[in-house]
């Protein structure tokens, strides 16, 4: 963008009244606080609001609210999509907990949102959808941690839900019956907290740790549509990040490492998953991936990779490319979610940690610029997978992966 | 008591101040500026919407057929703090420059005003503090004074320029539920302005509804498209992105049924109307209702007086009531002056 | 798929009964949700602009919103039988001046169609039956053991690499809940499963997959029915 101001006095004053960031005032708020709702119903022992515990972070929103973000003591709430197809993205999230010396769980008392589903198919219901969302977080509440949603889709689902959920009383009353059948809490958290969004509020801790240089890298970022364009005042704005008129996910801790964000024309679009499109009608999801998304950034800007927050985002970008590159299109970006990337900077191991092997891109590349000698990791990894094969090693464990093991070759 | 006070210099407020003048009685005009002639002065119009009159030189006149009365008392750089009475006997106190005074009148009169909408709040995503070339309505009135319309980033004249209608009305995502009546006719205004001053541009307009109504159209609408080959799209505009060192907009030509892009060198929003931070003061300070977007609701006892606040005594005209072009400020002045005088005639009744 | 064109034939599906083209419409009007999802339309086009299918299909959120307000029952009926599964159910769409939700409005109609059995919205999701199979069973959309060259050709030759490695590729992941888990996203407790299970059978999950498909709603209720009275045996 260029900003060598122009002649004349008034495009002076213009351009000083832009050097400001958008203000947000959160009396001008056009939505309800829908935590104030919250808060009436559990005074009148309709529910319980699950406080976010400390000690917490807090940031700001689309429209001037402040948010709570714990900063641990968090229930990581899954993605099928990450821990099915791209298994070193949830463990990238928690191995920066770990490295940060704070306290999570990893549950097996938790089911998906099954969102996904509803979003392909329709195959549900309000009350089904709920009951799912309310077990799940009665769950984190029974445990004492805090849910940290991992999905994007779960995020903003969850949102939805929230919103009918508040809404409507026969609701509450159906959820309330189910949740007594279990024998569980009704039970609805302060906050619905995404894990990119800790990310983003701990970006400045988790820089002072950063171990591999990336000044001179260019990304691309792709903001999910279920994060900030659903219950859209949930979503984290900061005045100092992209002038506070987009969200700040991404962006805030590319920068924190040091990583130039480039931008693009079709930064807002959707990238093509579709829910059902992914899983059954792929020409939509490659098509569309590919010309409006990443032959876009090519052309545009050509970044070293293309960096997504959410499960479906980093699958469509990252797995649609070999059907462009197999018909000559201009494609060729690697893919990586906030969280496997600023593991990498932390030192991460790219196969035990960041699972790179799952990913269909060429990262070598980037390997390469980053300095990053991948192919000892790699044969490491292999190693790990023949001992495994041979039955000489049961797993790879965190005791293989806590340590930082990357350092630059040159 | 024979006097009325007014309070703000916009073209509203100073005609009332002039109507009031003229029926015989005496006028106070207090302006919390240093000089008078409200947003037209503030934003440095160039032509007034609809008639391409110069705005530097029509404010001018209307300015000293103000202060040429001598049953005027101008008051700049005044603050009011507060209010007390009621219609026949208000006392206000006001802060003129250091000194508190107080004056009493039998009447009042609120002309304080609109602002524009501040397009950080769009919801839309227009990037306009993100993008030197996204600039609004009013910026750009500077630059054709001026006869200086030019891209921000770098200086030379835009050769493709977009507008876009309705930013931060008709928007029930930020809570400016109403149209702001004038955006259309000042849009055509200055797309026939961009038109002359740059003869080898192209301008569009992207709108909802162009609302041209009475003689806007043979004055404004119809000129631009005909004479002045602007192109008018129905469809608005979801994004502005840049795109190299243009700028890339995207929307629907409903018209045609199809998404659209274009790449462009300036876009200008048509950001409409807000209450001014003077409207909604003043409207604590004297105690009258506000509507839910926090203009003074109007109405009266017969609910259909565009001049009457829920206080008997206490009028207000043009924008600080919600959006209004300049006929409507004339028109509410003129009618406040003889209300706020037949106040003051039957002694408050 | 037919395009909609204004003046041409108006109604697609002669054949079917104005009164059942009618019922369907007041069941999508019946949801609760409906007045929050449609007000009015502009026609600014906005949810077109940012509609990811309306680039790539005859798909238009602008028209679905316009049919409705309209109460056009023809073109609504059009609509549930094909226009919905165009969308992306990426809700870029709310971005409406008049905070329309043409997403949402999708949304409730999948359900009036699937609820209804239509045999058209039984044959779209016949390639899907899988992937409802997995989530209703083991609570996750998807698990690796889904990732089979057949399925997923298009991603190349990774997923043939994948799926000669994917046992030992499961066990060397450091997250617990994950590691050696193949026929589903993580490792869920049987309880929780059960509990799931009664959420199904509780908001009439299961009884909705008969109308999908017959043989599925067999497999998944006879199953969750053993589990479930397997857990109260254990009680």
């Amino acid at each position: 963008m260029k900003t060598e101001p122009g002649s004349g006095s008034c495009i002076q004053q213009i351009l000083q009244k832009k050097a400001q960031p958008v203000r947000r005032d959160p009396a001008k708020a056009p939505t309800h606080d829908v935590r104030e709702e919250l808060f009436e119903l559990e005074a009148r022992g309709e529910l319980i609001v699950h406080r976010v515990p400390e000690p917490y972070l807090e940031v700001q929103t689309k429209f001037g609210r402040t948010k709570k973000i714990p900063v641990e003591h968090t229930w990581h709430h899954k993605s099928c999509g990450q821990c099915g197809h791209i298994p070193g993205y949830s463990s990238s999230i928690v191995w920066l907990h770990r490295q940060l010396g704070l306290d999570y769980v990893d549950p097996t008392d938790q089911t998906s949102c099954t969102g996904w589903n509803y979003y392909a198919s329709g195959a549900s219901n309000p009350a089904a959808q709920t009951a799912v969302m309310c077990r799940n977080f009665a769950a984190a509440y029974q445990a004492g941690y805090y849910p940290l949603i991992h999905c994007g889709t779960s995020y903003g689902h969850y949102k939805e839900v929230r919103e009918e959920l508040v809404h409507h009383q026969h609701l509450r009353d159906e959820v309330r019956r189910i949740m007594d059948k279990l024998n569980k809490p009704l039970v609805v958290p302060e906050e619905i907290v995404h894990y990119s969004e800790w990310v983003h509020a701990m970006r400045h801790r988790i820089a002072e740790r950063q171990v591999i240089d990336m000044s001179h890298i260019r990304a691309c970022i792709h903001a999910a549509c279920h994060y900030h364009k659903i219950v859209v005042e949930d979503a984290i704005y900061d005045p100092n990040i992209l002038k506070g008129e987009r969200t700040a996910i991404i962006t805030g801790v590319l920068q924190a490492l040091g990583i130039t964000v480039e931008d693009y024309s079709t930064w807002f679009d959707c990238c093509g998953f579709g829910f059902r499109h992914i899983l059954v009608e792929r020409d939509f999801t490659r098509s569309f991936a590919i010309s409006r998304k990443i032959e876009v950034m090519k052309r545009e800007v050509n970044p070293d990779m293309v960096v997504v927050q959410d499960t479906g985002c980093y699958t469509t970008l990252d797995k649609s490319q070999f059907i462009g590159k197999a018909h000559q299109r201009d494609v060729g970006i690697p893919a990586f979610s906030d969280a496997q990337i600023t593991a990498l900077a932390l030192g991460a191991h790219p196969f035990r940690v960041v699972q790179m092997h799952w990913g269909s891109t060429d990262w070598r590349p980037l390997m390469a610029k980053l300095g990053i000698d991948w192919q000892t990791y790699k044969d490491e990894f292999d190693a790990d997978v023949e001992a495994i094969r041979r039955g000489d090693k049961k797993a790879v464990t965190w005791e293989d992966c806590d340590a930082p093991v990357v350092t630059k070759t040159k | 008591m024979s006097r009325v006070l007014t309070i703000g210099s916009g073209p509203a407020g100073l005609e009332a101040a002039r109507c009031v003048a003229e029926l015989g009685y005496d006028v106070t005009l207090i302006e919390q500026l240093d000089r008078l002639g409200g947003t037209p002065e503030i934003e440095r119009y160039a032509k007034l919407t609809h008639h391409f009159r110069d705005s530097e030189e029509a404010m001018r006149e209307m300015i000293t057929a103000v202060t040429s009365k001598p049953n005027v008392q101008v008051l700049p750089n005044t603050t009011v703090l507060s209010a007390s009475g009621e219609a026949g006997k208000f006392r206000v106190a006001v802060k003129n420059g250091g000194a508190p005074q107080e004056i009493e009148a039998g009447a009042i009169i609120i002309a304080t005003g609109f602002q524009h909408f501040d397009p950080g709040r769009e919801t839309q995503y227009y990037n306009y503090y993100s993008l030197p070339d996204v600039i609004t309505i009013s910026d750009l009135e500077g630059m054709l004074k001026d006869h200086a319309v030019l891209r921000p980033s770098t200086g030379t004249p835009p050769q493709k320029v977009a507008f876009i209608q309705c930013v931060g009305s008709r928007d029930r995502q930020i809570g400016n539920e109403y149209c702001s009546k004038v955006c259309c006719g000042i849009a055509s205004k200055q797309a026939i302005e961009i038109r002359e001053q740059l003869p080898d541009s192209q301008v569009f307009i992207f709108y909802i509804d162009m609302r041209m109504y009475g003689y806007w159209e043979p004055q404004l609408y119809w000129p631009a498209q005909e004479q002045h080959k602007v192109t008018y799209v129905k469809g608005l505009v979801s994004e502005i992105l840049p795109q190299g060192d243009r700028i890339l907009i995207r929307g629907e030509d409903t018209t045609m049924g199809r998404p659209m892009e274009i790449t462009l060198d300036m876009v200008v929003l048509s950001v409409g109307m807000e209450p001014s931070e003077g409207t909604k003061s003043m409207a604590g300070v004297f105690g009258v209702e506000q509507n839910q977007y926090g203009f003074i609701a109007t109405g009266g006892a017969s609910g259909i007086d565009p001049v009457a606040t829920s206080r008997p005594g206490i009028f207000v005209v043009g924008a600080a009531a919600g959006p209004s072009d300049l006929d409507d400020s004339f028109s509410t002045a003129g009618l406040a002056a003889v209300r706020a005088a037949s106040v003051l005639r039957n002694g408050g009744k | 798929m037919r395009a909609w064109e204004a003046g041409k034939q108006a109604d697609c599906y002669p054949h079917v009964a104005r009164e059942e083209k009618e019922r369907l419409f007041r069941e999508i009007k019946d949801d609760e949700r409906y007045t929050d999802y449609l007000y009015g339309c502009y026609e600014c086009g906005i949810c077109v602009s940012a509609c990811p299918s309306a680039r790539f299909y005859n798909y238009s959120p602008r028209v679905i919103a316009q049919a409705m307000a309209r109460e056009d029952t023809d073109r609504v009926y059009e609509i549930l039988i094909e226009d919905i599964w165009n969308c992306a159910q990426c809700f870029s769409c709310t971005r409406c001046p008049r905070q329309n939700n043409p997403g949402g409005l999708v949304s409730i109609i999948r359900e009036v169609a699937v609820r209804n059995g239509i045999q058209e919205t039984r044959d779209v999701l016949q390639g899907y039956s899988r992937v409802i199979y997995k989530v209703m069973l083991k609570g996750n959309q998807v698990s690796p053991d889904m990732l089979q060259p057949e399925f997923f050709a298009d991603w190349g030759t990774w997923v043939e690499g994948f799926t000669k490695n994917m046992r030992e590729w499961r066990r060397a992941i450091p997250l617990e809940s994950l590691r050696g888990v193949t026929d589903a996203s993580w490792r869920t407790d049987h309880k929780t499963l059960v509990e799931l299970y009664t959420i199904w059978f509780e908001t009439g999950n299961v009884e909705l997959i008969r109308e999908v498909d017959e043989g599925l709603y067999e497999l998944l209720k006879n199953t969750m029915e053993e589990e479930l009275e397997d857990a109260e045996d254990e009680d």
